[in-house]
């Protein structure tokens, strides 16, 4: 816990909480909404940018804490912020999937807020912290090259995502009521699992690379 | 009881450059000054020993504890300033604190309050307003309100007047009298002469010297005039002066040398004459 709340005191970009509202980007029709995830992640790369501007990688490490704690710190940070991002898209896509059904909701011809919705903005998440975070701390301080890697992949998800359900046979990822809806939850049961796997692993990826380093 | 600090065999090897061997150790409730020109490895030595580099070979030992596996326990005990570290410029000396005291389990909030005092402090300052030697004043803040037993300061008076130098020197020895050990590195002689009673001297990545600084003063004597050839030979290193070559000698080897050029070496000319002779092909 002090650990958060050393990077929610000392490391926090106020970037980070202001681009939570991204969340919203659930609520626009016709548009591809997944790209709200994107920008809750650039959010979090902002507390990163600043944290490494503020010398707080150094001043973590000089504090009685485990080496790897300052990864951890850094993750906890970064999976809070995820966590209620998705928090508020899942309420908005509730919304979106019933007081808000139909209007301009209605046979829109990209990807609309469901449950494959969900699950990409998870692998949009799972990205960030396999290839940011765990890129980010190869070096501790080059932020640039590991950012521009999850940005490509971010895309091409959102890209796979949107082409996806005019596949033939797939159309019921784009479902928002009826048994295409009950479907999609296998795919977003699957993206949690896979998040919260991958997660974990690019942690301890990203502790052994943080460990290794002469900072 | 277990000394403060003791290395053994330090080695860490960068291209172009290589920590060679260094050994010492110090005594408690000593001023030990580390010594050495820019790049002569003295914080890459430090960084070793807080375990921010990986040193190839050799052993710390921190009141005889292993800091790679008592980290927790070694971290509560030591504390550390640097003049190179800038943290947090935006946030305040009283946030830095709140938040560096949660990590602590010794931390004392009433030290805490006496230090703020004691340096003039004002906890609602950004830390971007402090200046060097204030920033090195809220590090020993942080590290006196834990009870630091050991303080390791790199370069702490880089940057400063001579005033405030001064001052922050007078604070060494302060804490020196309250039991406190310090190692604080530095390329400032006129440091040392203040406030040592210790010295490391690093050249090239490797100790020449470990001990009393008295002891490191003594063993050697500066002769100025004409030298002979076998005359340089005998000496440990040499420079141009005013009164045509001055010849760094052991005391030992000065017996040879006449009595009226021969004089007690001030510090600084120890170490210019030892580095132009390393710098010798």
């Amino acid at each position: 816990m002090k650990l958060l709340k050393k990077e929610l005191r000392l490391a926090l970009s106020p970037l980070t909480p202001f681009f939570l509202l991204f969340s919203f980007m659930t609520l626009i029709p016709g548009y591809p909404i997944l790209v709200g995830s994107f920008f809750i992640c650039l959010g979090i790369f902002y507390s990163f940018q600043s944290a490494r501007e503020a010398g707080d990688i150094l001043y973590t490490a000089l504090l009685p804490i485990p080496k790897g704690d300052v990864v951890r710190g850094k993750l906890r940070l970064t999976l809070l912020f995820q966590l209620a991002g998705f928090g508020l898209m899942l309420l908005l896509t509730a919304l979106r999937l019933t007081v808000l059904r139909g209007g301009v909701y209605a046979a829109v011809p990209m990807l609309p807020a469901n449950g494959t919705y969900l699950a990409f903005a998870l692998l949009i998440f799972l990205c960030f912290n396999v290839l940011f975070v765990g890129g980010f701390f190869r070096t501790a301080y080059a932020l640039g090259r590991p950012f521009i890697v999850f940005t490509v992949a971010a895309f091409l998800l959102v890209g796979i995502a949107e082409v996806l359900h005019h596949v033939p046979g797939l159309a019921f990822l784009a479902a928002v009521e009826g048994p295409g809806l009950l479907l999609q939850l296998p795919l977003l049961a699957a993206a949690a699992l896979a998040y919260a796997l991958g997660t974990a692993l690019a942690g301890r990826r990203a502790i052994r690379r943080f460990e290794a380093l002469d900072l | 009881m277990s000394l403060p600090l003791t290395v053994k065999g330090l080695c860490k090897a960068y291209p172009g450059f290589t920590l060679d061997n260094v050994s010492f150790s110090l005594a408690p409730g000593h001023v030990t000054g580390f010594i050495g020109r820019n790049g002569a490895g003295k914080s890459t030595t430090l960084k070793a020993l807080l375990n921010l580099v990986h040193p190839a070979a050799g052993e710390v030992r921190f009141f005889g504890l292993d800091p790679a596996r008592e980290e927790y326990a070694v971290k509560q005990r030591i504390g550390f300033a640097g003049s190179a570290a800038r943290f947090y410029p935006k946030k305040t000396v009283g946030e830095l604190a709140a938040v560096t005291a949660g990590f602590y389990e010794s931390w004392d909030e009433a030290a805490f309050r006496r230090c703020l005092d004691r340096f003039a402090l004002d906890p609602a300052k950004k830390l971007e307003q402090l200046s060097e030697g204030m920033r090195v004043k809220l590090d020993l803040t942080v590290a006196l309100s834990h009870h630091a037993e050991l303080l390791i300061l790199d370069e702490p008076t880089s940057g400063l007047d001579p005033v405030s130098r001064d001052e922050l020197l007078e604070l060494f020895l302060a804490l020196r009298d309250e039991g406190v050990t310090l190692l604080f590195s530095t390329h400032i002689i006129t440091d040392l002469e203040k406030c040592a009673d210790d010295i490391l001297y690093l050249q090239k990545g490797r100790l020449l010297f470990a001990g009393a600084m008295e002891d490191f003063a003594a063993a050697y004597l500066l002769y100025e005039g004409p030298v002979t050839e076998e005359q340089r030979r005998a000496a440990v290193g040499h420079a141009r002066s005013r009164r045509g070559e001055s010849l760094l000698l052991r005391r030992e080897d000065a017996g040879s040398f006449p009595a009226e050029g021969l004089r007690e070496p001030g510090l600084e000319e120890i170490m210019t004459h030892l580095e132009k002779e390393a710098e010798t092909p």
